[in-house]
């Protein structure tokens, strides 16, 4: 078969090879070498340049945008293409690997201390990611629910890695058994889609995509329709951490190990927006007046709830659990705008995972990448202690903030501007004062870090010495701080190249 | 053409980061580099005064490069007569506020840092033309003076920083979304081709309240000034001076920039309502102000007061009002900062800043009571100081089109009077009655060096405020021809003689 047939699903197979040859070679070269973990990491590397590589080769096909692939390689059967690879999976593609890539260098003493079962946990990496962009490169829905099987059921054993911690069994436990909720919820949505159209593939002349552009749908099958549409998206929305679908992800992103928090909420959230935008917009895209306003209620529950929720909160990795759901949400509102908005979706969600990766980094090194607490009052003084921290978790919290000159902002306004010329005013100033009010919570870090003098010695298990540091961790950290500065100032290189996913 | 305002904004970024640069062991270094390089800013903003061509209509230095198309972005940058003495004020200040803070020791380079960087921000906002860029320096403001607040300041300032950064916050907020929805109307956000769109009345109702409500927190108009006492109070001297003198003018400069120049029709409007808070402003700032035991409180509370004057003048819409607003927001800079500056000092002295606390110090400290005088008649509106001519203006202006708003504004000429002369009466006269008192320093030549520019400065726009006058008059008249050409209103002109009209604001 020819060299580009594979290429689709080359970063896949990179992907699954290097967990296969992880666990192979910490078999063979016993449990006190540590080369598996550097296999893993450039592996995550390889995936990454090979979705590089898909982008290049599609930029050099010209008008040919966007290529589908059946499982045997042939376009035209009866089920439709399996896999597309277009700008878009190539670029979501390039943004997994390296978020799990930055997440497993990030926090590279979690693999130092797990000891022999820090290859069980790389491998699971791996296919984790790997089964995170199988979700967006799939063009047919049941392959897609086998990409959120495979990525959901790694993340799954990687919430419950750390057994000695308290809470992680119980974070395992709730992560599992709600996902399993939604997978089922999304896939009977599935079901009723393909009840309603006859097709499971999204592109190709059977696809849905032609369905919904040719067929004048009969008034009975209507409501099964919308029925599974509404239905997938319920299940997406449970991997956003989309209210109120969102109860599980303060308790796992605390319970888990904090080293293993960044790739479960930075990877399943492009993930799972990528998949949306898939679906959204490029199956169901004609349906568009049918799910915009179950998208904005999703968007301003979701802002509401995550930012309320996060107000109260007295640990970071809760409270930034609670913001990611309002990040979710407004994220969301830009989906109401259609296709055009994709550049500001990808801009918003790119720029706010690089900051989320930074954040649960600096949580990695000052609370301990296996513990899964982060007490506000081990921040305490931070900036004291060690300032190049205190400075860049600043950084990451006036990013998410949208202060201007950060990341942050540009994600926000590109999306509002999308949302308001859709015509959503009263969902952007709904989303726009829970943006002001979430700097609250945001500059509570701040506070804490800068302004409060260092931990009492006498309050017991506070840290009053400089956090330990690795030299993953810290270029982690600096990186996503820069990229959070850089991209505030000057984000026009970044929103060009968006541009092309369109 | 060189890109003066780009240099000039950038100069104090630049200054931050070699400041940042100095390291750990040469940290003596850190307040005269700061200090020397505050200069260089002031040294490119009097250039641009110098080079300022008078009576020349609209916007010089222009300078606009496409920064992203597809959302109509544009590095868009200008002066006129009304920005060009907030620059040369915001200029003037910074350094005097940092040669105010050789004292500060909790980490120097940070609070350097975090100065410089406040200057890019308030120098930006007084230059953008594209109203997002006029929005990012708007708010970007806000952390560095967040910071100066709550590290750096006294007492309660955790309260004070978080209160104020969310009040002026949530105010953008609302601007925010009035410069998305004006730009998804017209198409741009450069604000002199907004100037070419003709926006409905209801349409300019909302973006009049949204952009309205971001600068009447910032200025503040009553009743958005709670953040302010707080925010003065407990901030450091610097901080202070700056709030006074710059942050606050942010939101009466937008006023006249945006609201009044995008939006005449609502303006037309909204003025009886605005010039109405600003009459209660002016009022309730000056009696709060009377029995206020704290002296930096006291200073702060006149800040509502006098700001309620430039907005009085503003809302008047006559070209007296409006340039004796402009001029009264310099004047106000100079001499509400001359007396942040020199509560400051007894501060340091004495560690309180309670007025029962002095007594009798004119007595010890000359000096320091000579120019606290002088700024407290130059507060007060004295005739032959600056805020007199200011104040006047606003009087006049404000008569032609509010006749009772300006004869209650006029009581708080006279309340000023009072608050302002109590309090020097019990700082200065009388028996030292506390015999710490007693030994008290008077101010030493560094201390008066750095008050002096300042009083310098209103005691020449005091006797010769023609120069600051003939940059204001065009560009102010400019804005009231336009509101004039787009609506239904007419500025009203005085009908006595001219040369009486003249004798009155002293030209």
């Amino acid at each position: 078969m020819e060299n580009i047939a594979f290429l689709p699903i080359a970063p896949e197979i990179a992907a699954l090879a290097g967990a296969i040859l992880v666990l192979m070679s910490a078999v063979a070269l016993g449990q006190e070498r540590k080369e598996w973990g550097v296999a893993g990491a450039i592996t995550l590397l390889v995936s990454a340049s090979l979705s590089v590589l898909q982008w290049l080769r599609l930029d050099s096909l010209g008008s040919a945008r966007e290529l589908a692939y059946s499982a045997r390689g042939v376009t035209e059967t009866v089920l439709g293409p399996m896999v597309v690879m277009d700008h878009f999976s190539a670029v979501i593609g390039i943004a997994i690997y390296l978020v799990a890539f930055l997440a497993l260098v990030g926090n590279w003493r979690l693999v130092e201390t797990l000891r022999s079962r820090g290859a069980e946990y790389v491998a699971l990496v791996l296919l984790a990611a790997a089964g995170l962009h199988m979700m967006v490169i799939s063009s047919n829905l049941v392959l897609l629910f086998m990409g959120l099987e495979t990525a959901s059921i790694a993340l799954y054993v990687i919430a419950g890695f750390a057994r000695v911690e308290r809470n992680s069994d119980e974070a395992s436990l709730k992560y599992f058994l709600l996902g399993s909720f939604a997978s089922a919820i999304f896939i009977y949505g599935v079901a009723l889609v393909y009840a309603g159209t006859g097709s499971l593939s999204i592109y190709g002349s059977a696809g849905i995509r032609q369905f919904f552009s040719t067929e004048p749908v009969a008034v009975i099958n209507v409501g099964v329709l919308l029925a599974g549409i509404a239905l997938i998206i319920v299940g997406l929305a449970f991997k956003v951490s989309a209210a109120p679908f969102h109860q599980w992800a303060p308790d796992v992103y605390q319970g888990a190990a904090s080293g293993s928090v960044s790739l479960m909420a930075a990877g399943v959230k492009i993930a799972a927006i990528g998949a949306l935008i898939r679906l959204l917009m490029g199956a169901f895209g004609s349906r568009a007046d049918d799910w915009a306003p179950l998208l904005a209620l999703l968007a301003v529950l979701s802002v509401v709830v995550g930012t309320i929720g996060a107000i109260g909160q007295q640990d970071l990795k809760r409270m930034l659990a609670y913001s990611s759901v309002a990040h979710a949400g407004f994220m969301l509102t830009a989906f109401v705008a259609g296709a055009i908005a994709i550049p500001s979706i990808l801009f918003y969600l790119f720029t706010y995972v690089i900051a989320l990766v930074g954040a649960f980094t600096v949580v990695g090194v000052v609370s301990g990448v296996r513990s899964g607490a982060s007490a506000f009052d081990e921040y305490n003084g931070l900036f004291e202690r060690s300032p190049w921290i205190a400075g860049s978790l600043a950084v990451f919290m006036l990013g998410m903030g949208g202060i201007p000159f950060f990341s942050g902002f540009v994600g926000k306004f590109a999306v509002f501007a999308n949302a308001i010329s859709a015509g959503y005013l009263w969902l952007v100033i709904v989303a726009l004062v829970a943006s002001i009010a979430g700097l609250f919570f945001y500059l509570r870090v701040v506070v804490i870090m800068f302004f409060e003098g260092p931990a009492k010695a006498e309050a017991p298990g506070t840290a009053t010495a400089a956090p330990r540091m690795t030299g993953g961790s810290g270029f982690v950290i600096l990186l996503a701080a820069g990229l959070t500065i850089l991209l505030g100032v000057v984000p026009w290189p970044l929103l060009n190249v968006l541009h092309y996913v369109l | 053409m060189f890109p003066t305002l780009a240099v000039m904004i950038l100069l104090p970024t630049l200054a931050a980061l070699v400041v940042a640069l100095i390291p750990k062991r040469r940290s003596e270094l850190v307040y005269p580099l700061a200090l020397a390089l505050s200069f260089v800013p002031l040294a490119m903003v009097l250039y641009v005064l110098w080079a300022f061509e008078v009576g020349v209509p609209g916007f010089q230095f222009t300078q606009q490069v496409l920064w992203y198309e597809p959302l109509g972005i544009s590095w868009h940058v200008g002066v006129d007569g009304i920005s060009l003495l907030l620059l040369v004020l915001t200029a003037i200040l910074f350094p005097i506020s940092i040669a105010a803070s050789k004292s500060v020791e909790k980490n120097q380079k940070m609070y350097m840092v975090a100065m410089l960087l406040l200057e890019t921000g308030m120098l930006g906002v007084f230059v953008a033309l594209d109203l997002l860029l006029f929005f990012a320096f708007f708010e970007i403001t806000l952390v560095p003076m967040y910071l100066l607040i709550g590290i750096w300041g006294s007492g309660n300032r955790v309260y004070a920083a978080v209160k104020f950064f969310l009040y002026t916050a949530l105010g953008s907020a609302l601007m925010l979304t009035g410069i998305i929805w004006l730009g998804s109307i017209t198409g741009t956000f450069n604000f002199t081709q907004i100037l070419d769109v003709s926006l409905t009345s209801t349409q300019q109702s909302w973006l009049f309240l949204g952009f309205g409500i971001a600068f009447a927190v910032k200025v503040p108009i009553f009743p958005f000034h709670t953040w302010l006492p707080d925010a003065h109070t407990e901030a450091p001297t610097a901080g202070s001076i700056l709030l006074a003198g710059v942050l606050l003018k942010l939101g009466a400069y937008g006023f006249i920039r945006f609201n009044l120049t995008l939006f005449p029709d609502a303006a037309v409007r909204f003025a009886p309502w605005l010039a109405a808070l600003a009459v209660i402003g002016i009022i309730y700032g000056a009696a709060v102000a009377i029995v206020q035991p704290d002296l930096k409180r006291l200073v702060a509370y006149s800040s509502v007061s006098h700001l309620g004057f430039i907005i009085l003048g503003i809302f008047a819409m006559t070209s007296q009002g409006l340039t004796g607003g402009v001029i009264q927001m310099v004047n106000h800079g100079l001499s509400t900062g001359a007396l942040f500056l020199l509560v400051g000092m007894i501060y340091e002295r004495r560690h309180t800043r309670q007025i029962s606390d002095y007594g009798g110090i004119a007595k010890v400290m000359p000096i320091f009571g000579g120019l606290f005088l002088f700024s407290v008649f130059a507060s007060a509106g004295l005739p032959g100081l600056n805020g007199f001519i200011g104040e006047f203006k606003i009087l006049l202006g404000s008569y032609l089109r509010f006749p009772v708003a300006a004869v209650l504004a006029a009581t708080g000429v006279i309340l000023a009077a009072i608050y302002l002369l109590w309090a020097y009466e019990r700082v200065f006269t009388g028996p030292i009655v506390h015999k710490e008192n007693k030994k008290l320093l008077d101010l030493d030549k560094r201390e008066i060096m750095i008050v002096a520019p300042l009083a310098i400065l209103i005691l020449f726009l005091g006797i010769y405020p023609k120069p600051a006058l003939d940059r204001i008059e065009p560009a102010v008249d400019e804005v009231l021809q336009r509101i004039e050409q787009t609506t239904s209103y007419t500025v009203p002109h005085f009908g006595m003689p001219d040369d009486l009209v003249n004798m009155g604001v002293g030209e």
